[in-house]
């Protein structure tokens, strides 16, 4: 999973231009071209958005946005299929510089496969653990 | 209208701590009533952050990171793609989240622009370039689903 982090413009709802919107899309035609790319979404700014948190007690709390700590937030997302971690890195470093000024965070992290739960799965919850993911 | 819905991190997910039998029944059993009710359009959950890496450009040149990444409850464990009609209704669905006992646990909710939210920026051409891609993408995910 490739995450584009947020900062001060995406947080403040600035929409990209049109020249970052055809850079994203040649960008994004490149990937799918060497069949990397299986999703990707943008996010609006964090003050649409809202959290749940759980106590530990089965209480929920929700807290309306906007978070603080801009650059710790998610901004968009894409999920690609690659061979190693090198790999990605080497496709996120041709990430497009007209985003973020030249300036953009890229998170890179492994998605969980569905040979990582190991004893976890069982014959009972594998149709709708398993089955489900990479939707 | 679609939401992503991400479960923030905590110091078991980034120690690399998998889920019990019962913790991956009962979120299975959420999933399966997410599927259901036709609001689930993806999920996946995350390694730790110690396999991965960020790339930060400074002035447009990259530099390379290697995880992990402190601040742990900033970083995300795992999401789902969720279509609902409200933010209200994707809440809902995000209370119901199995929460193993003791546990703290923070999701967030954000709302996933759609191709009308960029106005004229985005030309009749790159609409028709991103659904083409799309449509691409999908594929490929069937390929990968079929290849598990």
């Amino acid at each position: 999973m490739v995450i584009r982090m947020a900062d001060e413009e995406t947080e403040a709802g600035v929409l990209p231009s049109t020249e970052l919107i055809e850079a994203m899309t040649r960008y994004n035609e490149q990937l799918v071209k060497a069949g990397v790319m299986l999703s990707g979404e943008g996010l609006m700014a964090s003050d649409r958005g809202a959290r749940v948190r759980f106590d530990g007690t089965g209480r929920t709390t929700v807290l309306d946005g906007p978070f603080t700590e801009a650059k710790e937030l998610v901004a968009g997302f894409s999920v690609l299929r690659a061979d190693s971690l090198e790999e990605v890195i080497e496709w996120v470093k041709k990430w497009p510089v007209e985003d973020g000024h030249g300036n953009a965070r890229i998170e890179i992290r492994q998605v969980v496969g569905p040979d990582d739960f190991g004893d976890a799965v069982t014959d009972e919850n594998r149709t709708y653990t398993v089955d489900l993911s990479g939707r | 209208m679609r939401f992503m819905v991400m479960i923030k991190a905590d110091e078991r997910t980034e120690a690399g701590v998998l889920p019990t039998e019962e913790e991956l029944t009962a979120m299975g059993r959420y999933n399966e009533e997410l599927v259901k009710a036709g609001v689930l359009l993806a999920g996946e959950g995350l390694h730790s952050s110690a396999k991965g890496a960020r790339v930060v450009f400074s002035d447009g040149v990259p530099s390379v990171i290697d995880g992990p990444f402190a601040e742990a409850k900033e970083l995300v464990a795992g999401f789902w793609l969720l279509d609902v009609k409200s933010k209200e209704e994707a809440i809902e669905w995000v209370k119901r989240v199995p929460c193993t006992e003791g546990v703290e646990v923070t999701i967030e909710i954000r709302q996933v622009h759609e191709v009308d939210d960029f106005g004229e920026a985005f030309t009749p051409e790159l609409r028709a370039k991103d659904q083409e891609l799309r449509e691409k993408e999908e594929q490929l995910r069937l390929a990968v689903r079929d290849d598990r």
